[in-house]
């Protein structure tokens, strides 16, 4: 070849050294061309490949996928993609893994095209082979990482409940259910009792622990998967469950407050009792309630200023 | 545009269709699922009709693949399908559970394949037909507002430009997708199209 004076090498060195696997067949699928990366992921030297069948070669091996592609690339002159996608690992090449470990089977990514002969009579295939294993690779941990983070963007860092983020997207989602269902929803605000003296008596480090160990105890009263709770704001929660009576929202609500109280964590500066208690704001929509559904927030809300208002630890239902 | 006789579009329409049947089977073999491809209509338009009459109403963004094929005469195929419906084809495809979002890069490379098994049946099936042999180029895969399509179609040479724009149903795994795939020829290129055509239906007639 001409070029290999002018330019000091030679395009059988760069076949040989390129990143992928280069295979040309000709019309009758015997192989013209085989290179280096090819000797090394497949285990087959270029001796035992040139002027082989590639069917016979790789002993029944190839898929209906690849073999559909040489047949447009040889009988129609089209060129064929073969995604790592849809395809994985159409031909039997191996990469090495860890020592020791055995070789693994390399994702591929294939692209089969048409080459002319000079005189344009005379059609071969050119098959390049890419290695498509790191990015398969790289496309599973970017799942995986979306997933946690997704995870992460709904959870409360300090609790590991849900975030108000979480609740405000299901909290529409709730309200939609209950009209179209005809079902009621209940909304329960909580708010810890003196917590601002708490945290200055004990240090934010208590306060801390204290938060978790709420937040632990209203997860607890849940009983439905449809329940939410989640921490609404710095010492507020919030939850949210559906289809129960006025009457049976009132009984949770006292039920929440009863379970903090069991906690029986001291509180030295509390007015209101020895240990730490909470409010509860508690409203719940019927369907035969003329009213819209959305003020619930806001009812709910109202009811926890009013328990706040007249003395805290206690329950008042928005009527 | 009066370019064909009806019994002309009919001859092409199966000639299609006779392609499409071709990628369905290949789809099928890939995905392990019953796939059926059929080409319904199909129309001839000069290249400023292609806004109107395939591209309105879609306010969204297509996800195209095109191949250019040369030979007796010669084309740019375009694949069209709404970006949210290549998304619900590739995924079915790849019968994977990620969500839309965690597909970016796998989607290309898939939908670029999906393409080249429709493009490719299509051209073996013209090419077998009319008995003509036809080289065309890998495909291409982007993403493009019907605005940028349009004005791809209107920039890429004179006035006398066609477009061949078939209609395509696709029914994957319950779902249902429409697209469109749209030959973009020269009116010397068309002719020799019409000839081919004409030619074929001598010879079964």
């Amino acid at each position: 070849m001409s070029s290999n004076v002018t330019l000091g090498f030679s395009t059988e060195q760069v076949v040989n050294s390129i990143n992928l696997g280069l295979i040309v067949v000709g019309e009758d699928l015997g192989i013209l061309l085989w290179n280096d990366w090819m000797s090394r992921h497949s285990g087959i030297s270029r001796e035992q490949a040139l002027q082989q069948n590639i069917v016979t070669l790789f002993g029944g091996q190839l898929t209906p996928g690849f073999l559909r592609g040489l047949n447009n690339v040889i009988s129609y002159g089209s060129p064929s993609l073969l995604s790592s996608a849809l395809h994985r690992s159409p031909l039997p090449l191996y990469v090495a893994q860890e020592l020791s470990q055995t070789p693994a089977r390399m994702h591929q990514s294939i692209t089969m095209t048409p080459l002319l002969s000079a005189e344009g009579g005379v059609r071969t295939c050119l098959i390049q082979i890419s290695d498509s294993s790191n990015s398969v690779r790289r496309e599973k941990m970017l799942i995986s990482h979306s997933d946690a983070f997704k995870r992460e963007a709904i959870t409360d860092g300090l609790t590991g409940i849900y975030n108000r983020r979480f609740f405000d997207e299901s909290y529409i989602q709730a309200v939609r259910h209950s009209k179209r269902h005809r079902s009621n929803l209940s909304l329960f605000m909580i708010d810890i009792d003196y917590f601002k003296p708490y945290n200055d008596h004990y240090g934010h480090q208590q306060g801390d622990k204290t938060l978790k160990l709420v937040a632990n105890a209203l997860f607890a009263q849940m009983r439905r998967p449809s329940d939410i709770c989640a921490r609404y704001g710095g010492e507020e929660f919030i939850m949210l469950l559906a289809d129960l009576s006025e009457e049976q929202a009132v009984n949770f609500a006292q039920r929440l407050c009863a379970s903090i109280a069991d906690l029986a964590i001291p509180h030295a500066t509390s007015p209101t009792a020895d240990h730490l208690t909470v409010s509860v704001g508690v409203q719940t929509w019927t369907p035969d309630q003329t009213s819209e559904i959305l003020p619930l927030l806001n009812g709910a809300d109202e009811a926890l200023y009013r328990a706040k208002s007249l003395g805290r630890n206690q329950v008042v239902v928005k009527s | 545009m009066n370019v064909f006789s009806d019994i002309e579009i009919d001859a092409l329409t199966e000639v299609f269709n006779v392609g499409a049947g071709r990628a369905a089977l290949t789809l099928s073999e890939i995905i392990g699922e019953e796939v059926m491809l059929s080409v319904p209509s199909l129309k001839v338009l000069s290249s400023a009709e292609i806004f109107p009459s395939v591209l309105t109403g879609k306010d969204g963004k297509f996800a195209t693949v095109s191949q250019v094929f040369s030979g007796p005469f010669t084309a740019e195929a375009v694949l069209l399908f709404t970006e949210n419906y290549a998304l619900e084809i590739v995924r079915d495809m790849m019968g994977s559970q990620m969500s839309i979002d965690d597909l970016a890069e796998f989607e290309q490379e898939a939908m670029s394949e999906l393409g080249n098994i429709i493009l490719n049946a299509s051209l073996s099936a013209m090419a077998d037909m009319f008995d003509i042999s036809l080289n065309s180029s890998l495909p291409s895969y982007s993403i493009s507002s019907p605005q940028d399509i349009a004005d791809r179609f209107v920039d890429n040479g004179s006035d006398d430009n066609y477009v061949l724009v078939l209609h395509i149903d696709l029914v994957l795994e319950k779902h249902h997708t429409e697209g469109h795939l749209i030959f973009l020829l020269s009116s010397t290129s068309l002719s020799k199209l019409v000839a081919h055509v004409q030619q074929y239906l001598s010879n079964i007639l």
